[in-house]
């Protein structure tokens, strides 16, 4: 029985250390930003390209599991999730798995709205220290 | 005579198969794609002997790092005093063409007091522009 308690432990230990050793390492001193718009912006219409930024990194596509790489994820109006797995896709999670340096948003509604940057790695989890921008908010007056 | 008109033929089917080949390996261009300099604009006044920050701004399309061949997608290459390169051949990596071939979308740069230009030009996995290909507004920035 004992016996039967260390081995489960010992499966245990090697599953977490693992799920753990899964996660990439982010490439040091890299910094995602939110380029445009500034924090505190007045957006009208309630429609804009969100401009991503990223320093010392590059972006590859989802799946392309190159070094120093990760792809854009743009967070609206929620926290960050959980960084130890695969980020939420739905309509505040947006993955640009493709690639893309840009995020068109449109019918945003009239009022506050908070957009934040988060990469993901080859398998949409964050790095490990995990890379996010500054949470701004912005501001979409009535139309 | 009849054998070397014959040969003659086949050496020009065999020559267009290949020039057919070596043109259909241009990636086709994104429907739409729009490369752009974010940041600096046309015509600014940049300290001289001081890095500064070029932003690479890209729309309906993807960036990738060279050799990864996914749908939609290339890496960018900055143009500096240079006019655009042949586009059915690798860009030139030197000086004055610098590659981005692990995927960045901004890098720094330092250039010494004058008139520059600078000019972005996407490449495909193979650095080579995509078909039609994709390019910036040259812009000249005024370094002093």
């Amino acid at each position: 029985m004992n016996k039967i308690i260390v081995l489960l432990m010992v499966v245990c230990v090697f599953a977490i250390n693992t799920a753990h050793a899964e996660r990439t390492p982010a490439p040091k001193d890299a910094q995602v930003y939110i380029v445009w718009p500034a924090d505190g912006a007045v957006i009208h219409g309630g429609k804009l390209w969100v401009r991503m930024g990223l320093r010392g990194a590059g972006v590859a596509p989802k799946g392309a599991d190159k070094p120093h790489v990760g792809h854009h994820h743009l967070i609206v109006d929620a926290e960050l999730p959980p960084m130890d797995e695969a980020i939420p896709s739905d309509r505040n999670y947006l993955h640009f798995g493709g690639g893309q340096t840009e995020a068109r948003l449109e019918g945003l509604s009239p009022g506050k709205h908070t957009l934040q940057l988060l990469m993901g790695d080859h398998d949409h989890v964050p790095h490990d220290p995990p890379l996010y921008s500054k949470k701004i908010t912005i501001t979409v007056p009535p139309y | 005579m009849r054998k070397l008109f014959i040969s003659t033929i086949a050496t020009l089917i065999g020559l267009s198969i290949i020039w057919q080949v070596t043109a259909a390996e241009r990636t086709p261009a994104p429907k739409d794609a729009y490369l752009y300099i974010g940041w600096p604009n046309d015509g600014e006044v940049i300290p001289a002997n001081r890095p500064f920050r070029v932003w690479f701004g890209l729309r309906h399309m993807g960036v990738a790092p060279k050799d990864v061949d996914a749908p939609f997608t290339g890496h960018h290459h900055l143009v500096i005093d240079r006019d655009l390169p042949p586009f059915d051949q690798e860009i030139p990596s030197d000086r004055n063409f610098l590659h981005f071939g692990s995927g960045q979308t901004e890098t720094m740069i330092e250039l010494p007091a004058g008139k520059h230009t600078l000019q972005l030009l996407m490449g495909d996995h193979n650095h080579i522009p995509h078909d039609p290909p994709i390019y910036s507004k040259k812009i000249t920035i005024d370094v002093r």
